[in-house]
């Protein structure tokens, strides 16, 4: 046991102190941080408040605009376009937008300007006399003939760059005029806001026993899942394989059959790089976890957020289980290859056969997406290589009912146990065979004989 | 190859062992041992009547031998004889068809593993990792704990001089230095048996004499040391006791003494005067080879260096030198192995290996 442990430990080391492994684990979730929190950050760090001057010789705009801009109307706002494109909103929900337009009220401060019958020219040198001398950051002059559609809103700012302010300020001008349209047109704009509201539209899958289900996002994320899993037993199986062929190249495989038990060392090695596997699952879902949380902190994106499909705690330990089922069927396809190849190479011709099986249980992902429930989805989900794949495909897609899940889990259990046999039965012998690659008849020999 | 024991029987081994013990071989090459007074205890490694078969091809036949402990024990023979098969067999990566492997009294077993040390004539160590690190990994296979493979890393790493070494990778090492990681590799867990596969290939002669220095610790902490050479001068300096085998059978074993001896007691270096008459007579000397400076006498079957002196003293002839010479280990190897120590190697290592 004690060995079993250190060849584990020394497996599990091997894979993980590799930059190869720290940078895939670590920098590609810290790189997707990156880009989704970034501008975040960004953008709610601007520090001084725009000063804008409004120069509105009709009087009727300028007063329309602040009110526009105060919090209470800008979560007023931030709540319609929520409720129009998710439905529900929570309380929680609710508190956070008013914060998050409080924060965005104090990047305004409005200063009135008083044209006075001047001419649109002495306004305009005017304001951009007070721009140079920095008592204002913007200025807006408000036409006179604002009911026209042709008037122009003439909007100049130092901080032409700031794309947020800026469109939340022409957001603010545009509502502030439609409703002085509204107003001098004698019609209510309640009403009118009334009449011209979308219909809500509601649409769910329902599932087999009938029950609701939100289909939103399934795709991806099914796709998503299916790829993780392919992409992280193709490149396990592959160490597993180098790994193997290093020892035998090196001929340490002498070494270690003279210390420990074939089978001690092969399991070793599939549990310890197995784990290296695992650790870099882990660190990828609860990354992508806190990030789907975070973001979906972010009124921005809570569409995104929201559209994900609701993942249980049980859902990430089938997730987990199937990884663990698939990555023992083919690391340890994987190692009796390597044990009869003399070279990475030679493995490479060789690997062919079980990278083809995976990628068919990939592309099988699409049919079970499409109909989890059909004859086909059964017998993809429920045959060994093929349901360490496709199984958490369709759990996430509408989960089966558990006696499949139970059923496909004991197939691809039984499998492992006779591909670690046979495994072993090929390492041991191969291993110490130096010099050339063996034949498939030869290696049937070992099997039936060791 | 004399059929009948000596006249004293039995004898006693110089080095204060008190072990009686004869080993002759018959005509037919098949052996005869006999084993008198030897405790149980003093026996490290019994080999009894093993076979090892790989398909057609019979690798090891019906070998048996013993290895006493607190000795060195050499296993010679050419390429191909069966040698590393064995060396296999003994470390428990394989096991033989037929007959049976005693380790410390114990039926061969994986527990015993963790009291040899093993150093494989094909060496190997993970290029990209550092000494230190597979040193340890190594040891926790032998059974032994991280900290007092720690302890013994630095003091081995220090006497073979290479601790500046140890937070290097392989790739960084000579291949001498390579060589000496492989040996720490082997005694790191104290074995109570070495086995050494072709030790000093690829050391130069400095380091061939410090790990002499080394071994010779070994001997007198009375573990036992097998190893496997086909450098008969190396044998010849370092053994106790040796297995000489050819084409999978044994051909000649046991100590050094009674192994030279078993071959030289009918050899003769000569030289001399009016000699002529007494080396003519065909009872006493079956042969003469006349060197540039001296003559080599082979004495006829039975007869001892004493009754030749003798019948030269009374033929009146005048002697510069009668030595009674033994053969070198060089000598025994050739005349028994013969031409055929030029067997084709990789042809007997794929077969061994097919099982």
């Amino acid at each position: 046991m004690r060995k079993f442990l250190a060849v584990v430990k020394h497996e599990y080391k091997k894979v993980v102190l590799k930059w190869s492994f720290l940078i895939g684990t670590l920098l590609l979730p810290f790189l997707a941080a990156c880009f989704a929190f970034v501008p975040v950050i960004i953008f709610s760090l601007q520090g001084e408040p725009t000063r804008i001057a409004i120069a509105d010789p009709t009087g009727k705009i300028f007063e329309r605009v602040e009110r526009n801009l105060s919090s209470e109307r800008m979560a007023e706002k931030a709540r319609k376009a929520a409720r129009d494109s998710i439905g529900q909103i929570d309380a929680a929900q609710d508190e956070k937008m008013r914060n998050t337009a409080a924060q965005f009220v104090q990047d305004f401060v409005l200063v009135g300007f008083d044209p006075s019958g001047r001419s649109v020219d002495a306004v305009r040198s005017d304001l951009v006399k007070k721009i140079m001398a920095d008592e204002i950051d913007a200025y807006l002059i408000v036409p006179e003939n604002y009911n026209d559609a042709a008037a122009t809103f003439e909007f100049r700012s130092r901080k032409g760059g700031d794309f947020v302010s800026n469109d939340t300020l022409q957001d603010a001008v545009n509502d502030a005029v439609r409703s002085q349209r509204l107003a001098d047109a004698n019609i209510d704009e309640n009403l009118l806001a009334q009449i011209n509201s979308a219909v809500n539209f509601d649409a769910k899958g329902l599932n087999e026993a009938g029950e609701e289900k939100n289909s939103d996002g399934v795709f991806f994320a099914s796709f998503a899942i299916g790829l993780m899993i392919y992409i992280t037993l193709a490149i396990y199986g592959q160490a597993i394989m180098g790994a193997v062929v290093e020892e035998k190249e090196t001929r340490i495989a002498e070494i270690l059959f003279s210390s420990a038990r074939p089978f001690e060392l092969m399991l070793g090695k599939l549990v310890g790089v197995g784990l290296a596997g695992l650790t870099q699952l882990a660190i990828w879902v609860s990354s992508a976890m806190i990030l789907i949380g975070f973001l979906s902190m972010q009124p921005e994106f809570q569409m995104v957020a929201a559209s994900v499909p609701s993942i249980t705690p049980l859902m990430v330990v089938y997730f987990l289980v199937y990884f663990l089922l698939g990555f023992f069927i083919y690391a340890s396809i994987f190692a009796l290859i390597g044990s009869m190849v003399t070279t990475v190479q030679e493995g490479g011709q060789f690997a062919f056969p079980p990278i083809m099986i995976m990628l068919s249980a990939f592309y099988f992902c699409f049919a079970v997406i499409r109909d989890p429930e059909s004859p086909l989805s059964f017998w993809v989900t429920m045959a060994p290589f093929l349901a360490p794949i496709t199984m958490p495909v369709r759990i996430l897609a509408e989960t089966p009912p558990p006696w499949q899940i139970a059923l496909s889990i004991t197939v691809n259990t039984a499998a492992i146990g006779v591909l670690v046999w046979i495994a072993s039965r090929v390492y041991r012998v191969g291993m110490l065979m130096y010099g050339k690659r063996a034949s498939l008849p030869e290696v049937w020999k070992w099997i039936k004989q060791a | 190859m004399q059929a009948g024991k000596r006249p004293n029987g039995m004898r006693r081994f110089c080095d204060g062992n008190p072990v009686y013990r004869i080993a002759i071989n018959d005509a037919d090459g098949e052996n005869v041992r006999t084993m008198l007074e030897t405790p149980e205890t003093n026996i490290t490694l019994q080999v009894s009547n093993i076979t090892k078969r790989f398909g057609e091809f019979t690798a090891v036949e019906d070998l048996s031998f013993d290895v006493r402990s607190g000795r060195v024990f050499g296993f010679l023979g050419p390429n191909g004889a069966g040698k590393t098969t064995t060396i296999r067999m003994i470390v428990g990566i394989t096991a033989p068809d037929e007959g049976s492997i005693k380790l410390f009294g114990e039926p061969m077993s994986f527990a015993l593993q963790n009291r040899i040390g093993y150093l494989p004539e094909e060496r190997g160590l993970y290029k990209k990792m550092k000494v230190v690190d597979q040193l340890k990994y190594f040891a926790e296979l032998k059974g032994l704990s991280g900290q007092a493979a720690d302890k013994k890393i630095d003091f081995w790493l220090e006497r073979m001089k290479l601790s500046e070494w140890k937070r290097k990778k392989t790739t960084d090492l000579s291949k001498g230095m390579q060589q000496k990681i492989q040996f720490i590799s082997t005694v790191l867990h104290d074995p109570d048996l070495l086995i050494l596969d072709e030790p000093f290939s690829g050391l130069d002669p400095v380091n061939v004499e410090f790990m002499i220095d080394v071994l010779s610790e070994f001997r007198s902490a009375e573990k036992t040391v097998i190893f496997s050479t086909h450098l008969m001068s190396t044998a010849e300096r370092l053994c106790h006791d040796i297995l000489l085998i050819n084409k999978a059978r044994k051909v000649v074993g046991g100590s050094l003494r009674e192994v030279k001896e078993s071959y030289g007691t009918n050899l003769i270096s000569f030289r001399g005067e009016n000699a002529g008459s007494v080396l003519g007579d065909r009872s006493l000397v079956e042969r003469v080879v006349s060197h540039a400076d001296e003559q080599e006498i082979h004495l006829a079957h039975g007869v001892v260096p004493q009754r030749l002196l003798k019948a030269l003293i009374d033929g009146g002839a005048e002697i510069g030198k009668f030595e009674v010479t033994e053969p070198s280990l060089n000598d025994i190897f050739i005349e028994k192995v013969g031409g055929h120590s030029d067997e084709p190697a990789a042809g007997v290592n794929a077969a061994a290996m097919r099982k």
